[in-house]
């Protein structure tokens, strides 16, 4: 919000004596920190940023008040001449209790202008002046006093004032000339034709101060601020009316607006009362609030003396009535956020200084709890990556229908994943798999020039359920371009599968993991973290023995089918073997070649043997025998 | 005594050191072994012919003759084939050798995401106090999300402008922030709170708004959070606590500043600034001159949100503070454009991410 330093001045003279800086600082110490000061029409203007419970801090006199408070010194005078209370020249019925209070004055306009001061007052906060006396000064009213009110063109009212409900379908044209449909829950100011303003909203275009009016009808009124939100927000049009009325203005400022306007208009256009009434009442008085001795010095960290309290209160407006125990509090009335003893103590704080908060850590009561075991098998799956060589990604949780379309399992419906207000149909499903985030963002590094490309991402998925979408932490990784070739020692190579297979082995995965073909020489998995394995709860596993004897050796040089499964004749040899000896049993290397016969390839199985004893060479010939065969029986055959 | 020799091995001998000389490799050397002192053929074997044949007066002086040109030709030979080894060993030695200047094969290096490396830090650093890690879903209810936290039904932090829905499911929502995991963990201890002494956690996460991709926005984030709740908490911990986590953080010199300041699920509610970490508070861009940034926002747990998860405010308080990891992480690193951390650009990873 602008705050224009003279007018602060007007309310507060001590603010002249402050510097700019100062002025800044003092502000942000209670809450409002100043996000800028430009110069406009000669005068200083602060950006002041006001906190959505401060309602009564969004004008000049509301940022007085605090600053008056913070350093003990007077605000200047607010009264203006009571105008006397009468008839009403027009009837005004309150029919709803969102409106507790409506305040007017009937006025015949004289000749006039808006003050100079006054317009640029205005245009200093960027709030054009409309050079019509009336709208100017219910505007300058806002900004200065912070409490809303309105002008009608007297004359285009037809007979009665209601500030009721609307009802649903009811049409008004409000002042920004758009045509709006009311429903039950907005609250309206009608006569007998119909709406002529949206309460604490916006007023209506066919009763709005023209240059050819002559007689106006003043609104002071105090509206509900929930009822005033909620039709803001409907009609999507927020003002600097619906702003303040929203966050709770002051409803004993409903009479006194009244009267400062009427006074503004006599003496800028030589207005005339016709007459002052008032509708309703201010409500009642708030509540007693208690604020006791120990909440305040547990709340402040020491021992604030209850008097310094009760009078850090007081210059805030409260009535307050200390006893040895606490004081009970009852907030000025433009107060609406002052509700609880912590938000009493906290007001207390704010005018002695956050600055004298003491600084202490908190005692331990019980003993700490350790990290979970997930959490750690997160960190240490990321560390092991990175050391592998991977990056880390982060991507929204978010995609395409057809990228998710794509990747998510069979059974994983996408509707039960689609927000109702996504930024974009690109970022519209919750994602069912990691995979085609890291495809993206794989291509997008290739195409940038990497030779390759390593990333992982471990970020949840999500799987549509009856009762809404279950998350289940996922580790997506990629692997693609051209490994090696950067150095003498290594050989450049396309990435291939089995150099996946090896990281998931390596993080633990048993099984054959999905390795999906991305692209050219680009590969993908994803597994779920949950059945990845957790450290071991032991700090050291239980102790195992191994033999001390040597180990031996064999390989045998089988010629087996291209489509042989691996898994199968390996499975097949490895039973023929004792397994208390067998250590080891796996295929070092893979030879094809057209010197081979046709359909054929050459696998290099490597047993390796180990007992509690020497052993003897006639019985691992025996086992490489029956392995073979074994292998054999499968249709391999021993390599010449 | 040459008059004795034949001419032809006279000139032999006269040149056979140039020759030796001339020799390159080994090859060409054993040749001209083979032509000097060979067993047939050579100068050598030929003289000692001629000294079979010659008279037996003659024989004497003519035998020392040949044996003085014999071994000069010989040892010529022999320092000669040592020479050309030891050359020929040491090149081989040069061969085998390495260069400890050339490049070294450098295991491939990956990195962990800034953004990750951030929150593990925040974690690190809370650890010594007690603090564990809560974590929760990112498709919450708007009772964790909003009503838990006291943010008021009609609050507009809550419209489907600012707050992604599920279309299926009317009543969910992706997180706007990480309380709702202070919401879940409260339910969840608030009966055995007693003889746990208490609560100390943080919870590091993802969370949605519905901003526009720009320089400074992302519809998704990562916040902090953290909360302790026991007996008798008040500002000064709150206060004491961030002072000590910040100078861990930012260094031992790191002041602190607490200001006034507004949100719905605590009270009294401030932002916390930070003396600028880049210049040492000295006044710089990142602190717009004024030697503070804002780092986060705290306060004291609000009875309310104590009450809804069934905590006595009476005999429990706590505080909670909030910190959003991407607005830290690009103070920290001046990165100008918050888009760079979810591009995922390998070259920004391995310079910003690394690893520890």
């Amino acid at each position: 919000m602008w705050i224009e330093r003279k007018a602060l001045a007007q309310e507060f003279p001590a603010v002249s004596g402050l510097e700019a800086r100062q002025l800044c600082e003092l502000l942000a110490s209670l809450g409002f920190p100043v996000d800028g000061v430009t110069t406009r029409e000669g005068s200083e203007v602060l950006d002041v940023d006001i906190t959505a419970n401060r309602g009564d801090a969004m004008s000049h006199r509301g940022m007085a008040r605090e600053l008056a408070a913070k350093l003990s010194q007077p605000l200047a005078n607010l009264t203006p001449t009571a105008a006397t209370e009468g008839q009403p020249v027009i009837e005004v019925h309150l029919d709803s209790p969102a409106c507790p209070i409506y305040s007017t004055a009937l006025l015949v306009l004289g000749t006039g202008e808006t003050p100079r001061e006054v317009q640029s007052f205005l245009t200093a906060l960027e709030a054009a002046p409309k050079r019509l006396p009336a709208v100017d000064a219910s505007n300058e009213l806002l900004h200065r006093y912070g409490h809303p009110t309105h002008a009608f063109d007297a004359d285009r009212i037809h007979g009665a004032v209601t500030i009721r409900w609307a009802r649903e379908g009811e049409l008004l044209v409000t002042l920004d000339g758009v045509k709006r449909t009311m429903t039950s829950r907005d609250l309206l100011i009608a006569d007998e034709s119909g709406p002529i303003a949206l309460a604490g909203v916006m007023g209506g275009d066919g009763t709005k101060v023209t240059e050819a009016t002559r007689r106006v009808l003043l609104e002071s009124a105090w509206f509900d601020p929930k009822t005033v939100r909620a039709t803001a927000r409907r009609h999507n049009l927020h003002t600097d009316a619906s702003h303040r009325f929203g966050r709770g203005a002051d409803p004993a400022m409903a009479r006194v607006a009244r009267d400062l306007l009427v006074e503004r208009l006599n003496a800028w256009c030589g207005a005339e009362l016709s007459g002052a009434w008032t509708a309703g009442a201010p409500p009642a008085k708030g509540a007693t609030v208690r604020l006791a001795v120990s909440l305040l010095e547990r709340v402040a960290g020491d021992g604030l003396p209850l008097p310094e309290a009760a009078e850090a209160l007081r210059r805030l407006g409260c009535l307050v009535e200390a006893d040895g125990e606490g004081i009970d509090v009852i907030p000025p009335t433009w107060r609406h956020d002052l509700a609880c003893p912590e938000d009493l103590a906290e007001e207390v704080l704010r005018l002695r200084g956050y600055e004298h908060i003491p600084s202490k850590l908190p005692p331990l009561e019980g003993p700490p709890e350790p990290l979970s075991p997930g959490y750690l098998q997160r960190q240490r799956l990321a560390r092991r990556l990175a050391h592998l060589g991977f990056h880390q990604t982060v991507t929204y949780g978010f995609i395409s229908p057809e990228a998710d379309a794509a990747f998510a399992s069979p059974g994983n419906q996408s509707e039960g994943r689609g927000l109702a207000n996504p930024l974009g149909q690109e970022f519209s499903i919750m994602r069912g798999s990691l995979l085609p985030s890291l495809q993206t963002v794989a291509e997008q590094n290739l195409r940038r020039g990497s030779r390759e490309v390593r990333l992982f991402e471990l970020a949840p998925t999500f799987v549509s359920g009856p009762r809404g979408p279950s998350e289940h932490l996922s580790l997506g990784l990629v692997w693609g371009g051209v490994l090696g070739g950067e150095d003498y020692l290594s050989p450049a190579r396309s990435v291939l599968e089995a150099d996946l297979s090896g990281i998931a082995r390596d993080l633990g995965w048993e099984r054959l993991p999905e390795i999906r073909s991305l692209g050219e020489n680009l590969f993908g998995f994803e597994l779920p973290v949950s059945e990845l394995p957790l450290a071991e709860d032991r700090i050291i596993p239980a102790f195992r023995p191994f033999s001390r004897f040597p180990a031996v050796e064999r390989d045998l040089s089988l010629l087996v089918d291209l489509d042989q499964p691996y898994r199968v004749l390996a499975e097949t040899m490895r039973s023929s073997l004792p397994s208390d000896v067998l250590q080891e049993l796996r295929c070092v290397d893979v030879f094809r070649h057209k010197s081979l016969p046709e359909g054929r390839q050459a696998w290099l199985m490597r047993m390796r043997f180990q007992a509690d004893r020497t052993l003897v060479g006639e019985e691992i010939d025996g086992w490489v025998a029956a392995a073979l065969v074994a292998a054999e029986s499968l249709g391999a055959s021993l390599r010449a | 005594m040459d008059h004795l020799l034949p001419p032809d091995i006279v000139e032999a001998g006269r040149t056979f050191p140039s020759a030796l000389a001339a020799c390159s490799d080994l090859d060409t050397l054993l040749r001209l072994k083979g032509a000097y002192v060979g067993r047939e053929g050579s100068h050598a074997a030929r003289l000692m012919d001629l000294l079979k044949l010659a008279p037996k007066e003659q024989k004497r002086e003519l035998g020392a003759a040949i044996n003085a040109l014999k071994q000069q030709w010989e040892e010529g030979l022999k320092s000669r084939q040592a020479e050309m080894e030891a050359r020929k060993r040491s090149r081989k030695a040069q061969t085998a050798g390495w260069d400890p200047s050339l490049p070294p094969r450098v295991p491939a290096q990956g990195a962990l995401h800034p953004l990750n490396r951030l929150m593990d830090r925040l974690v690190e650093v809370f650890r010594p106090l007690g603090f564990h890690v809560e974590e929760g879903p990112e498709i919450e209810t708007e009772a964790h999300n909003f009503d838990g936290l006291n943010i008021p039904a009609d609050h507009p932090a809550k419209a489907s402008s600012d707050t992604f829905y599920l279309a299926a499911h009317p009543d969910l929502l992706l997180r706007t922030h990480t309380s709702p995991v202070q919401v879940r963990t409260l339910l969840r201890v608030a009966q055995d709170l007693g003889a746990r002494g208490g609560i100390r956690f943080l919870s590091p996460g993802r969370v949605y708004r519905k901003d526009e991709i720009d320089p400074t926005h992302s519809p998704m984030f990562h916040q902090v959070e953290g909360m302790l709740v026991g007996h008798g908490i008040g500002m000064q911990h709150l206060k004491g606590t961030l002072e000590y986590a910040l100078r861990a953080l930012f260094g031992p010199h790191t002041e602190i500043r607490l200001r006034p300041s507004y949100f719905p699920f605590v009270e009294p509610g401030c932002e916390v600034d930070v003396s600028c970490p880049l210049c040492g508070a000295k006044g710089c861009r990142v602190c717009k001159g004024s030697g503070w940034v804002e780092i986060l926002g705290a306060g004291l747990i609000h009875p309310k949100v104590l009450e809804y998860a069934g905590i006595d405010p009476a005999e429990w308080s706590g505080w909670a503070f909030g910190m959003g990891v991407e607005r830290m992480a690009m103070m920290l690193s001046q990165t100008p454009d918050l888009r760079l951390f979810f591009e995922n650009d390998q070259r920004f990873l391995k310079a910003m991410g690394g690893l520890d």
